[in-house]
């Protein structure tokens, strides 16, 4: 196998597919650090997500990427809403309860897709896309557009936490959570943020997954555990250990294929999830360990 | 519905009630006494179901089998196998959080789903295993479904009686111990590793004994024989609803969600076709519904958790 | 001098339980008061009760005038009492300016002036105001711990055992900052392990034992008792 072969067919496919992940990746890390759960509807959010701007695609014939947007910042809306609604209460209880409630609204969320769009494949845009080459390296604009988007929302992200008020206070949550009140800082108002974060990052990483392959009913939940698997081998809390985890992830899916039959991609993520809590279970960034 | 009809629904019903109390049980064993999430029942199941399928059935051309060994060596051993895939994930999993543990379960089942569908020469892929022997499956119908219903019954108790003992013994009181207490718990260290292993490899047998009845009374079973999530869910449900730490209440908890669950199968198949397919889909919302409404309104479930003495001392927190 | 802080027969507990009976503790305006007894004795108790960490079921506490008894802790916070807890009292993974930066998160408007105020008592953290909290050494985190609390400007500083696990070295050093602290018109109340020297430093004392008060005065008034000496103090 040739270089350009490898980067082509092995390499950038990862590269994308990791993108994806690390964006769902970022936004379970921020849950799991700040409210302290493994949050279960993650994929299905990003399901969610994923509908929403197909939704807008077709209703206002928009372009997916302008419908991202709109599809972030709804799916943002119902993360803060199943918060308010379903988790909320359940804060004062043991975190796993929560879990728990997550798995259920993992299948309410994916039961609305499916009653409202369907169990049927899906996608934005009709026709084949052909490869652009750039000196051999076949690459098409919206496998450039998914890794920029990527990098754009959490380079973003990341300014955010480093410098305005908020994002630290997201971080000083993580970190100490009794002393972050003692501090007075508002937990509700660090939650609420959370959710608006993580809920329109998944939305994008299922647009993106969406834009990339196909929409389908099942589509997120395949996901989640890529994008634990990415979260803990990054670090929990990390967020650029989250994204570090996803691309490694998706890369270790697509390279999976030249040593395992192609059926047990998905194996992959499950290996790297249980190699990483056996031998560091703080992952690659030295994060927290619940 | 005719009365002969009606009756043999109740049977089924019965039959499918008994396995499903059977996972609800090995659920309460791993949450109810010990904490522990475990989000791949279906995986548990399949492991279950395959390993006594291959055991029990006659010979098939292309796929592992032939052994033809009697029902009851093959339940035994679906529920080695269903411990023996515990071992080493509980092994990793239970130095932590149960949340990593309901990652890893999620994990596990995914796993299992794959080699079911990919590993021919093990489990005949898509086609799946048929002709699997059924305990007087030679009867007429009615008679074999009686007995079979029996056969579930007699399961049941005995795997009941013996996880009540437990739960009565040390064990059991340990196990609450721990499950309530995580400080006290990890002054004990190694020792609550330990035991909390125990209690995930009991819970899963029982679950890959579960998925073995229901092999033997399909007589036969494939990849889309159970929706894994669907399933997963259903037991869990099962055992919030019933009461969550108790035995009767999980079965009662069978009992209740699988009679609503397969009632309102009924109900809405009398719709026509595409409205049908989407009943199916506000059904599994509704019993996500079910859950949060449940862990809202009544988080010790239908029949709570029995005081055993152990839990009565207020814990009183002390200073530092 | 006026008085800042007054407990009055305080009675209380986390559960259900009362861990504090009918605790009475007052501290002046610019008085550092602390408190000692054998472990158990209910010393941070009594201070988490003054920062409304606790269920008080009987007594009140008086705060500059104003009765403060059941408060959240986030309005104490703003009234002027600032509480450094006895571990896990800094945000490890943000440095010293961002530590501080939360401490005063209900400020408004310009921090400039609070931020050179605790650089001046502290300048050791000056220098290193970009390290991570919890890449420094026992000492100086707690000098950070104090800095954060100190960010509201508090009449009142609440300190559970800032010595805990110090060299005899830095002890003092906490000590000396103290001192300081107490002459930019700050009051501190503060429990202590270390009775000897915490009453040898200390305006005044107060021995609580078993949830109850049993002996208070000035600091050499209580190390000059005997009983004081021989229950708690190990001679």
């Amino acid at each position: 196998m040739s270089i350009l072969d490898f980067l082509n067919f092995y390499l950038i496919p990862g590269v994308v597919l990791g993108s994806i992940y690390a964006l769902g990746a970022v936004g379970i890390t921020l849950i799991f650090a700040i409210l302290r759960y493994a949050h279960l509807a993650h994929g299905d959010l990003a399901t969610l997500g994923a509908f929403l701007a197909f939704a807008v695609v077709t209703g206002f014939g928009l372009s997916p990427l302008a419908a991202l947007p709109i599809a972030m910042i709804l799916t943002a809306g119902v993360a803060v809403g199943i918060d308010k609604v379903f988790y909320e209460h359940l804060r004062e209880r043991p975190k796993i309860v929560t879990v728990m409630a997550s798995l259920g609204i993992a299948l309410m969320v994916r039961s609305v897709v499916q009653v409202v769009w369907g169990v049927d494949a899906e996608s934005y845009v009709r026709g084949i896309v052909r490869p652009e080459n750039y000196f051999g390296l076949r690459i098409k604009d919206r496998e450039i557009y998914t890794v920029v988007f990527m990098l754009a929302l959490v380079g973003g992200l990341q300014l955010f936490l480093a410098r305005s008020k908020w994002g630290k206070a997201m971080r000083a949550m993580s970190d100490n959570p009794n002393l972050a009140l003692l501090s007075g800082i508002d937990n509700k108002k660090v939650v609420i943020l959370t959710w608006v974060i993580a809920g329109g990052l998944c939305a994008a990483s299922g647009v993106f997954l969406g834009i990339n392959t196909e929409l389908k009913s099942m589509m997120g939940w395949h996901m989640l555990l890529p994008m634990f698997a990415g979260a803990i081998l990054g670090g929990v809390g990390r967020v650029e250990g989250a994204v570090l985890g996803g691309l490694i992830v998706g890369i270790a899916e697509e390279l999976s294929v030249l040593v395992l039959p192609s059926e047990y991609k998905a194996a992959m993520a499950f290996a790297i999830l249980l190699f990483m809590l056996l031998v560091r279970p703080t992952g690659l960034l030295r994060g927290k360990v619940l | 519905m005719e009365l002969i009809g009606l009756a043999n629904y109740a049977l089924f019903m019965g039959i499918f009630i008994g396995i499903y109390a059977l996972l609800a049980l090995g659920l309460n064993i791993q949450w109810g006494f010990a904490g522990l999430f475990n989000a791949g029942i279906a995986g548990f199941f399949a492991v279950g179901a395959y390993t006594s399928a291959i055991l029990t059935s006659p010979y098939a051309e292309g796929r592992l089998g032939g052994f033809e060994l009697p029902f009851y060596v093959g339940w035994i051993g679906a529920m080695i196998a269903a411990a023996l895939i515990a071992w080493p994930i509980g092994k990793i999993c239970l130095r932590f959080r149960s949340d990593y543990l309901a990652i890893a379960s999620i994990g596990v089942a995914e796993i299992i789903r794959l080699v079911i569908k990919s590993e021919a020469e093990l489990t005949n892929s898509a086609r799946g295993i048929t002709n699997i022997p059924r305990p007087y499956g030679d009867l007429p119908y009615v008679q074999s479904q009686m007995a079979y219903l029996a056969i579930v019954a007699i399961v049941l108790l005995v795997a009941y009686l013996m996880v009540e003992r437990q739960f009565n013994a040390p064990w059991g009181r340990m196990m609450r111990a721990i499950r309530d207490n995580e400080l006290a718990a990890r002054a004990m260290g190694k020792n609550v590793e330990y035991r909390r292993l125990e209690a995930f490899i009991f819970g899963s047998a029982l679950m890959g004994l579960g998925g073995a009845l229901f092999a033997h009374f399909n007589r036969s079973i494939t990849p889309e024989a159970i929706d894994p999530m669907v399933a997963t869910f259903l037991v869990w449900i099962m055992l919030i609803l019933g009461g969550s730490g108790n035995n009767r209440g999980a079965i009662l908890g069978a009992a209740v969600v699988w009679t609503i669950w397969s009632v309102s199968e009924i109900a809405t198949d009398q719709l026509p076709q595409e409205y049908a397919v989407k009943a199916k889909y506000i059904r599994l919302f509704l019993i996500g519904l079910m859950l949060q409404l449940v862990l809202r309104f009544r988080p010790e479930g239908l029949l709570p958790e029995p005081l055993r003495g152990d839990l009565r001392s207020d814990d009183v927190s002390s200073e530092k | 001098m006026k008085i800042l802080l007054s407990m009055n027969g305080v009675t209380g507990g986390y559960g259900d339980a009362d861990i504090l009976q009918d605790v009475s503790i007052q501290v002046d305006d610019k008085e550092i008061v602390v408190i000692v007894g054998p472990n158990g004795a209910g010393k941070s108790t009594a201070m988490k009760a003054v920062f409304g960490l606790l269920k008080i079921r009987g007594g009140s506490i008086i705060f500059d005038d104003d009765r403060i008894t059941g408060w959240a802790p986030n309005r104490i916070v703003q009234r002027g009492i600032c509480y450094v807890p006895q571990v896990d009292n800094i945000f490890r993974e943000m440095s010293i300016h961002e530590n501080l930066e939360m401490g005063a998160f209900l400020k408004k408007g310009d921090l400039s002036a609070a931020y050179d105020r605790v650089y001046e008592l502290f300048p050791d953290l000056k220098e290193r105001r970009k390290t991570l909290a919890g890449a420094l050494s026992g000492g100086q985190r707690q000098m950070v711990a104090m800095g954060r609390a100190l960010m509201l400007d508090p009449k009142l500083l609440l300190l559970d055992e800032p010595t805990a696990g110090l060299s005899p070295r830095y002890m003092e050093q906490i000590f000396q900052i103290c001192r300081d602290v107490r002459d930019t018109g700050v009051a501190i109340l503060l429990v202590e392990q270390h009775a000897k020297q915490a009453l040898a430093f200390a305006d005044r004392g107060y021995v609580l034992a078993a949830g109850q008060n049993r002996h208070e005065g000035t600091g050499a008034h209580l190390l000059a008792d005997r009983e004081v000496a021989e229950m708690f103090l190990g001679g």
